[in-house]
């Protein structure tokens, strides 16, 4: 989409101007030339999913972060913010996610914080009692932070953000802990310091119905790059939930070129003859026979505080079928991945794998009965740094190299050689430990050991998440091949583009929920946008 | 990194490592020496001493053998427990209940013989894996984390111990031979004792070689065996190693009670092996052993087959001290002096463990 074309440009020079501002963390590239501008009575929403950039570039903002590169711009000049003392000094303030507040304090005490010079009481909750009556913010300045309810707390961290009378305010997530009566009333506040006092405000979200109702403009960001601005007017929702989650036209046409280098090379052979049907076969669902490998029966789990993460879950997994599990992050794809990777035990329901249920968060249930899991975060659930290549290959099935318990050193090696020749594992030495390989390489010792481990269904959770593009094409054959070969594949992805590119049927996953069904071939973009930005199907 | 470049690294870091340990440690003397020579001391005296009580004069290295065993078997223990991820950090509770446990074996029932040495040390293993499995339940069970249930559960065993040591239905020797208030147990008779052997003039008691073995045995099943793998993975990645087949409250349970157990044998064999408290009960009887060996396993950095030599380092700095006290450098100071010295001793793993983590992080390897 041009951003350029239906950006709406008001008058006067913005508040802040961020210009081609990039940070990388090692192999991960947080924030990726961004440009951004933030106008005086304008409120500008930054949407983008966990880990898309938005934290890394607010923290550049208020100078806990200093760029790699790029310019920062306040009312036309630039500056430089090397702390948060210097944003400060350029009236740029932050109502954090979590609260910066000392929950043992009263309330003025709170607001002090962080004040310089002599501490005058008198002034403190004056300035307190001035800033709750003019923006509505009802609050006992006496109380005990830690003695109020949360949606209190986040006013005390409002007033003590206004107390300074800042001119670029920046909220980060603010709704994650209120009610709706909650958001409401700060969404009321919010806009009357944007309009009636001419500030510039930034809303980091990634709910798309709160960026809808109260912002002007929008910037999506994806993998710490802009991928879409526009009017806040100009939009809705199924088209924002797109943007979120990927287009990555370039990604792909990236991949689309890779392949085609393959083909003209002599090792691409062997894959062209696996992969190319796949791609064109117009009826997948039809290879899917025989009886589910994976059920889910009303699966429901709920959190410390009762509520459901994942409600009534059903879905079947037929062999030599790839399941697609579409969504915005944070909608129940994590509880589901570690339901079967036996890391959750369930509060309602039944797992049954080929037919025979297995208990829920028994510790190797899953993988005994035949689940194998590319997990989301490997470092999380996937393998063990430290330990050796040849080690992390057997995890799972330790005991086939082991007879009477102690551990063949020749048989491991061997067979760990052959996978790592197989799966194309670029290390030096399969003593070394696993943390000195690249991201990629680890991923591939994941699916190696997965694979080879001859389960009745894959359990794939984003797996191509920070590989790099070869890496992607690689994992991305792997699961397609595995599934031509007959193996049940459930994919949980966020990536719209991975999804639609792979699997033979599609769900949406909503709050916790199954909230639509689609078969491949009758899937796009746009009705899987609709059903995760909430629409029923 | 080509496979070049790790051996060279291995290389220089070998060297690197010995020449850590001697720059830390001759920092520590010169600091000690001059320490000594200020207060009026002669420094050459105190170490010449030291080196005379540990190993030069006829018999110590005996002693520093003697000593050396329970130092050792406590530091594979808390091994077993670390490679778990666990921090154990009650092997002085744990050491004491297990040669109260062997005592009350060895001298309250009524039998004697080589047999009953093996019934002494097998209570004192049950005695220690219970006072740590008093922890690994409040663990497992009520989710109490093991380091201040196993640290505050030393007060405890020592309050308990010496309960029984006030009656005489549990450990207080009868009254004829003691005197009138002394809190003391029975004497181990003679048949119930571990025998001990005299090399070149040295003389220890066979329960070394057992330390030596045990420490090998470990090192060998946490490398070699499936029970071993699982536990380091446990320790490393405790969901991953859900994921594969580790139940924790399995794995840690038993890994708690295995350490718990070592620093309970290291008690029975303080009571039966002589170097200690004469074959007999006394209050403070682990006399910092249990603390010691923690420090063992530390230095060791975690491995079974470095605490063999760490045990025996720290247990000639244990006996070249008691030497000290001959040269009339007051006793502040000489317990400062051994203090350095300990500390020198500490010093290069924790400065490895940093390096390594910068190198690692340098590497590019994608760890987090």
């Amino acid at each position: 989409m041009g951003a350029e074309g239906t950006s709406p440009t008001p008058s006067g020079p913005p508040a802040v101007r961020l210009i081609g501002v990039s940070k990388r963390y090692g192999e991960v590239q947080a924030c990726a030339s961004v440009d951004l501008d933030l106008h005086r009575g304008r409120v500008h929403g930054i949407l983008g999913e966990n880990g898309a950039g938005k934290s890394t570039l607010m923290k550049i903002l208020i100078g806990l972060v200093l760029p790699d590169a790029g310019t920062i711009e306040i009312d036309g000049a630039p500056v430089r913010l090397a702390s948060p003392q210097d944003a400060a000094g350029h009236g740029i303030a932050m109502v954090h996610q979590h609260f910066s507040l000392v929950d043992q304090l009263r309330v003025w005490e709170n607001v002090a914080l962080g004040e310089a010079g002599a501490l005058r009481q008198g002034d403190i909750r004056a300035r307190v009692g001035e800033l709750s009556e003019r923006y509505g913010l009802q609050v006992d300045p006496d109380a005990t932070v830690g003695s109020l309810p949360v949606g209190i707390q986040q006013r005390v961290e409002i007033i003590k953000c206004l107390r300074r009378d800042p001119s670029i305010l920046i909220f980060d997530e603010p709704t994650s802990v209120l009610t709706p009566a909650e958001s409401a009333q700060l969404f009321d506040t919010l806009r009357q310091v944007v309009v009636a006092e001419d500030r510039a405000v930034a809303l980091v979200s990634h709910r798309l119905d709160e960026i809808l109702r109260v912002t002007d403009e929008v910037t999506v960001m994806r993998r710490g790059r802009v991928v879409d601005h526009t009017g806040t007017g100009s939009t809705d929702a199924a088209s924002l939930a797109t943007a979120m989650v990927g287009r990555g036209v370039s990604l792909r046409s990236e991949r689309v070129a890779r392949s085609a280098a393959d083909r003209g090379a002599d090792r691409g052979g062997d894959r062209v003859a696996g992969v190319g049907p796949a791609a064109d076969d117009p009826e997948p669902a039809a290879r899917a026979a025989g009886p589910d490998v994976l059920h889910l029966d009303r699966v429901t789990v709920r959190d410390a505080t009762g509520l459901p993460v994942l409600d009534r879950i059903d879905l079947r997994v037929r062999p030599g079928e790839i399941v697609g599990v579409a969504g915005v992050e944070g909608n129940g794809q994590r509880p589901l991945a570690d339901v079967l990777s036996s890391l959750l035990g369930t509060d309602d329901g039944e797992v049954r794998v080929a037919g025979v249920p297995v208990t829920t968060g028994s510790a190797g249930a899953m993988a005994a009965a035949g689940v194998a899991v590319v997990p989301e975060d490997r470092h999380d659930s996937g393998i063990v740094a430290e330990l050796s290549v040849a080690e992390n290959l057997w995890l799972v099935d330790i005991e086939r190299v082991a007879p009477a318990g102690i551990v063949d050193r020749r048989a491991m090696r061997q067979r760990a050689a052959e996978l790592v020749a197989e799966f194309e594992i670029d290390c030096p030495d399969l003593d070394v430990p696993l943390f000195s390989l690249s991201g990629g390489n680890q991923q591939r010792v994941v699916l190696a050991r997965e694979l080879s481990s001859n389960p009745a269904v894959l359990v794939a959770a984003q797996p191509t998440r920070g590989l790099d593009v070869g890496a992607i094409e690689y994992v991305t054959d792997r699961i397609r091949q595995a599934a031509e070969a007959g193996l049940g594949v459930l994919l949980i992805s966020s990536e719209i583009d991975e999804i639609l590119d792979l699997a033979s049927r599609i769900v949406v996953i909503s709050d916790g929920r199954i909230v639509g069904e689609l078969a491949g071939h009758e899937a796009d973009r746009a009705r899987i946008g609709r059903l995760m930005a909430g629409e029923r199907a | 990194m080509t496979a070049d470049g790790r051996s060279l690294d291995r290389l220089s870091g070998l060297g690197g490592i010995i020449g850590l340990y001697a720059g830390c440690v001759a920092i520590a003397l010169a600091i000690a020496g001059l320490l000594v020579e200020a207060t009026g001391g002669s420094a050459s005296e105190v170490f010449a001493a030291m080196i005379d009580g540990s190993i030069q004069g006829p018999g110590r290295i005996g002693a520093t053998v003697g000593v050396a065993t329970p130092l050792l078997l406590v530091a594979v223990g808390t091994i077993v427990s670390t490679r778990a991820g666990l921090v154990n950090l009650g092997q002085e509770g744990q050491l004491y209940l297990g040669a109260a446990f062997g005592a009350y074996a060895g001298t309250k029932l009524g039998i004697a013989g080589p047999m009953v040495l093996l019934l002494v040390l097998g209570c004192s293993v049950v005695g220690g894996a219970l006072w740590a499995g008093v922890a690994g339940l409040l663990r497992y069970r009520r989710n109490v984390p093991e380091v201040l249930t196993t640290l505050l559960l030393v007060t405890v065993a020592a309050q308990l111990v010496g309960y029984g040591l006030k009656n005489q239905w549990l450990l207080l020797a009868p009254s004829e031979g003691r005197a009138n208030r002394q809190q003391i147990s029975q004497q181990l008779d003679a048949a119930t004792r571990i025998p001990r052997i005299t090399w070149f003039g040295n003389e220890f008691p066979i329960s070394a070689f057992a330390a030596v073995f045990a420490a090998a045995s470990v090192a060998a099943i946490l490398a070699w065996t499936v029970w071993g793998l699982r536990l380091r993975m446990l320790g490393f990645n405790p969901r991953t190693a859900k994921r594969a087949g580790v139940s924790e409250e399995r794995y840690g349970g038993l890994a708690l009670l295995a350490s718990g157990g070592f620093a309970g044998l290291a008690g029975g064999v303080m009571l039966a092996g002589g170097d200690f408290g004469n074959y007999t009960l006394v209050p403070g009887f682990p006399v910092m052993i249990g603390w010691t060996g923690l420090l063992v396993a530390l230095v060791a950095r975690q491995r079974a087959s470095a605490a063999v030599i760490t045990a025996i380092v720290f247990a000639g700095l244990r006996t070249g001290s008691g030497f000290l006290a001959a040269t009339g450098v007051e006793r502040r100071i000489t317990n400062v002096v051994q203090g350095l010295l300990v500390l020198a001793l500490l010093l290069p793993p924790a400065l490895l463990v940093l390096q390594q983590r910068r190198r690692a992080m340098q590497a590019g390897g994608d760890r987090r």
